[in-house]
């Protein structure tokens, strides 16, 4: 028979520690383990609780990287269709550009017969002073004009360059610019340069900008039309001078006044000494 | 290395999804955790199940966990649960001839004499037999106590119980096995 304080001594033993008489008994029965399938089944559904979980957390960031993804490749696309079409008008432009024969100053007519005909076409014609300077720029064409003269005397007429398609007759020319109006433009043409940043891209931009600002404000002081095309101008310095004169005032009496107040020009700085017909002298002033 | 980290740290790490402080805390747990049901249920088949099926209610009750108990006496909550619904549904238990074929069949500590085995095995035959007598209150507090290493307020939070309960159910349990001995 078992006592109450029995009881009371193997509750308290099995309280212990060390679990008492029957505690030390029981870790000694058979430790049974669970079996290794068991063990898989259970680590495996507690990694498919975690990563089931982390994809959808993730699936938040990959639909979101996704779109930007999209975004980011139609902004590029853009972009490339943006710089195609603005490289495509800038060579538009560009071959319009070119086209317009830039007219140089006389003295370096002496390199045309040395090089092929677009550079002697591009070169041929020099500016005539737009105002009379006592400068030694302007005065420089006028000491060059007999050299010019004496050359295209004896050098027999330049074969004709195949004119460019379309754009040459039809754009009107550049006016030429005086030396003084020359070295007034860079600051201008900087400063356009500079608003517009790319310098590569803008430079036929602001040609065509500092043609067009150069050419009217000598036209808004002389109310002249567009200027002509240097080419005809340069077939006018094929002709002798008489009949120059005659084809100066053939232009006058086909209304074409702006283009033969230049023709007149670089008549009387290609021969100075030639006095001019006193009909023609008004286009001068 | 083993992981230093409480049990409670670990399943709150693993709450935040770190499995390796899950896969520390069930290397802690499992043995003691089957055990529990083997010796509670008397039916490996059921203990099996059991014993998945706790750990499965622990993973998705993970981020409800809260470390205020002891993650053992946690543990131990959900089995204990489990094996009252099992009780419920499966009646009549199974036999104590049928257990003890079950535990004879577990592996026996390998140091054991032969000279000694002998007394050894009937202790251990006897404490089994006496388990497998006592009611399932009984049986139950005394596993929680010897097996989770539980004390008398954690066993009556896990049993529903009050202390003094508790401490009467592990009395008479005492009993019975002490009169089995005696017999």
């Amino acid at each position: 028979m078992t006592t109450s304080r029995d009881r009371d001594q193997d509750l308290n033993r099995l309280l212990d520690d060390d679990g008492g008489e029957f505690g030390t008994l029981y870790r000694r029965l058979p430790r049974a383990e669970p079996p290794r399938r068991l063990d898989r089944a259970v680590l495996g559904n507690a990694a498919r609780a975690v990563h089931g979980q982390t994809p959808y957390r993730h699936r938040w960031v990959v639909g979101f990287g996704s779109v930007a993804g999209v975004v980011l490749a139609a902004g590029i696309a853009w972009h490339v269709g943006q710089d195609a079409l603005r490289q495509q008008s800038l060579n538009e432009s560009g071959t319009g550009a070119a086209v317009v024969i830039p007219v140089q100053p006389i003295t370096s007519t002496k390199h045309r017969h040395t090089t092929d005909a677009m550079k002697v076409d591009s070169t041929a014609l020099a500016p005539m002073p737009a105002e009379p300077e006592p400068t030694a720029k302007a005065a420089k064409p006028q000491i060059m004009a007999p050299q010019v003269r004496a050359k295209s005397e004896s050098v027999p007429p330049m074969p004709r360059p195949t004119p460019p398609p379309a754009a040459p007759m039809a754009t009107p020319a550049p006016f030429p610019v005086a030396p003084t109006q020359s070295t007034n433009a860079p600051p201008a043409a900087d400063a356009a340069r500079g608003r517009a940043g790319d310098s590569t891209r803008a430079a036929p931009a602001q040609t065509a900008e500092l043609r067009e600002q150069s050419a009217p404000t000598r036209m808004r002081g002389s109310g002249a039309p567009a200027p002509s095309s240097s080419l005809e101008l340069r077939r006018d310095m094929q002709l002798a001078p008489d009949d120059w004169l005659a084809h100066i005032r053939q232009l006058l009496h086909q209304d074409r006044r702006q283009q033969a107040t230049e023709s007149l020009r670089l008549f009387h700085a290609t021969h100075p000494q030639h006095p001019l017909p006193a009909d023609l002298q008004g286009l001068l002033e | 290395m083993g992981d230093e980290r409480t049990d409670e740290a670990l399943m709150l790490a693993y709450a935040e999804g770190d499995l390796i402080a899950f896969e520390t805390l069930y290397r802690r747990h499992r043995g003691m955790l089957y055990r529990f049901l083997m010796r509670s249920l008397r039916h490996r088949a059921d203990t099996d199940e059991l014993f998945q099926e706790t750990w499965s209610r622990l993973v998705a009750a993970r981020e409800r966990y809260r470390p205020d108990a002891k993650f053992t006496t946690w543990l131990l909550q959900i089995a204990h649960n489990l094996v009252i619904d099992r009780f419920r549904r499966q009646r009549p238990q199974a036999s104590p001839e049928e257990t003890e074929t079950v535990l004879r069949d577990l592996d026996a500590p390998e140091s054991e004499q032969p000279d000694h085995a002998l007394s050894e095995f009937e202790q251990r035959r006897r404490l089994q037999l006496a388990l497998e007598e006592l009611p399932e209150e009984q049986r139950i507090a005394f596993l929680l106590r010897v097996e989770g290493g539980l004390g008398l307020d954690e066993i009556g939070a896990i049993t529903g119980a009050g202390r003094e309960t508790v401490k009467s159910r592990l009395r008479y349990a005492l009993a019975r096995i002490r009169a089995r001995f005696s017999s």
